[in-house]
């Protein structure tokens, strides 16, 4: 987060509706404003009430949305509680029960049990691309408005949500002890295992990606393109003048303009680290990757 | 087969003569919790209890009040002393503002976990700062507080991991959104299930369903099911 950012905030309401809930909502929202004087996004997926229900429920299917699975998603990957975080964590543990322990593999023949939640793998990377789509949708709708910042937000920021998933669905491979594995029936295994997941709900993207970059044979070498070149994203847009320029930068306009395509050259560098942390260095996320990435 | 009963308060809420009767004149019924979970019924209780016709049940236990208006806290700790030492004393965290007089009750001390309307005692971890500050305490698993923390029952499953050694107890019944004790219903059975293989067949299940005494039949028959079947594959497994 920088000076410059909004805050993505919602009232999570996990149990029966209550009038007053609205006027809180409206008092958390003067409140958060007096702290980060960005207003909130103009969609409405965030600054409101949420109630636990779609959350939980609406996993894919003909009900969920982009505003929900935007919500879910970045509730497991980037949400904090300000007040009260057993209910965060509750709805997390319910979410992620759907994830895992409501979508069961066929267990192999040897007995062993999964360790992939293909459920919740499959989603991280629908989201993904689904913020991907939406980018050229914004465009399309807004004529261009504001496409910069979304530009380099898809190349970092965004992108950056998308590592926290992989890794999180490849818990049960990357991070699991070996109690895990000693669990005698299904139900304990895979309450575990979605509890494994759910405490990397608690470790902040990057530094769950920090973790995996550690174990890599070029540790220093990858972490240095991978947060090197964040860190230069998160510089310019914390700069005010840099992030105005972004946020008005015509396509057209593009390749002329120094901020944006100074950050584009360091977003290669940012992607060139990923590629390598995922697709060559790291001991297991490559097999994972390619196992169980795209087909 | 766990011993199984009630609290007199789910029973009969102020009347723990009756909730003593009612479950006396059940015959599966071998245990039973004692219960002033508000102050002023304390010292009614305890003057009553040698007066009490406790032999049908093998296993006694007494819940202390859950907050004090009326007693003080030591005045409070010393008529609960003088109780049987054979009987675990169940104690809600924030009753115990003064640990060094708790702790004189070893392990007759018997910490129950909290529903989310408390600020400790909920989680594994809140609970292992609290069994670091009374050490000797045993441990009442509310399985219908752990639900209402977390319905996927994985903090229930991590309380019994951490904490099963000082298991004394547990406490059964369906906790509502506002703390309300309420009879077995669907989802909370399908929640207790995951775990029920998890508890010894000898650890007491205290029922604290709030229901009518023509009700107790009914809501025995749902949690020996439970139970049975926990045991079943207990030792399948």
């Amino acid at each position: 987060m920088t000076q410059r950012s909004d805050a993505d905030w919602v009232l999570l309401v996990d149990g029966p509706s209550d009038p007053a809930h609205a006027i809180v909502a409206q008092e958390i929202g003067k409140r958060i404003l007096e702290v980060v004087p960005k207003e909130v996004g103009p969609t409405g997926t965030f600054g409101n009430i949420v109630p636990s229900h779609e959350l939980v429920h609406y996993i894919a299917g003909t009900q969920d949305s982009n505003e929900n699975l935007t919500r879910r998603i970045l509730l497991l990957s980037e949400s904090r509680a300000l007040t009260n975080p057993l209910v965060r964590e509750r709805i997390i543990r319910n979410i992620l029960a759907r994830y895992v322990m409501y979508d069961r593999s066929v267990p192999s023949q040897t007995g062993a049990r999964g360790t992939i939640p293909h459920f919740l793998l499959n989603d991280i990377v629908r989201y993904w691309r689904t913020i991907a789509s939406d980018y050229a949708s914004k465009m399309w709708e807004r004529r261009g408005k504001g496409w910069g910042i979304r530009n380099v937000k898809l190349r970092f920021s965004r992108k950056l949500l998308f590592l926290w998933g992989l890794i999180a669905a490849f818990s049960g491979e990357l991070f699991a002890t070996p109690e895990l594995h000693q669990v005698k029936n299904d139900e304990e295994y895979f309450l575990r295992l979605a509890e494994l997941i759910r405490t990397q709900t608690d470790v902040s993207p990057l530094d769950l990606v920090a973790r995996v970059v550690l174990e890599c044979e070029h540790a220093a070498a990858i972490g240095d393109q991978i947060f090197t070149s964040y860190d230069k994203f998160l510089g310019v847009v914390a700069d005010t003048g840099s992030r105005k320029n972004l946020e008005s930068v015509r396509v057209e306009d593009a390749l002329n303009d120094e901020t944006y395509d100074e950050l584009r050259e360091v977003s290669h560098t940012f992607r060139e680290g990923v590629t390598k942390l995922f697709f060559d260095d790291h001991p297991k996320l490559p097999m994972l990757i390619r196992k169980f990435g795209v087909f | 087969m766990n011993p199984i009963g009630f609290s007199t308060g789910a029973l009969a809420k102020g009347d723990f003569e009756l909730g003593v009767d009612v479950q006396r004149a059940v015959s599966r019924i071998d245990a039973i919790e004692l219960s002033a979970l508000r102050d002023h019924e304390l010292t009614a209780l305890i003057e009553a209890i040698p007066r009490l016709d406790l032999d049908n049940f093998e296993y006694v236990s007494f819940h202390a009040p859950s907050r004090l208006q009326r007693l003080g806290e030591t005045a409070a700790f010393e008529m609960l002393r003088l109780l049987p030492e054979t009987w675990p004393i169940i104690a809600h965290p924030d009753l115990l503002q003064t640990p060094a007089l708790w702790r004189q009750l070893g392990s007759r001390l018997c910490l129950e976990n909290m529903d989310h309307r408390k600020t400790t005692g909920r989680t594994v971890a809140e609970l292992k700062v609290l069994f670091d500050t009374f050490p000797e305490a045993t441990f009442c698993l509310d399985i219908g507080h752990a639900r209402q923390i977390d319905p996927t029952m994985t903090c229930a499953i991590l309380m019994l991991q951490e904490l099963g050694n000082r298991l004394r107890q547990l406490h059964v019944s369906e906790v509502g959104p506002r703390g309300e004790h309420l009879p077995l219903g669907a989802t909370t059975r399908v929640a207790f299930a995951q775990i029920t293989h998890l508890i010894a067949g000898d650890c007491p299940l205290i029922i604290e369903s709030i229901i009518p005494p023509d009700a107790i039949d009914d809501e025995l028959d749902a949690v020996i099911a439970l139970f049975d079947a926990g045991a079943s594959r207990r030792a399948i497994a």
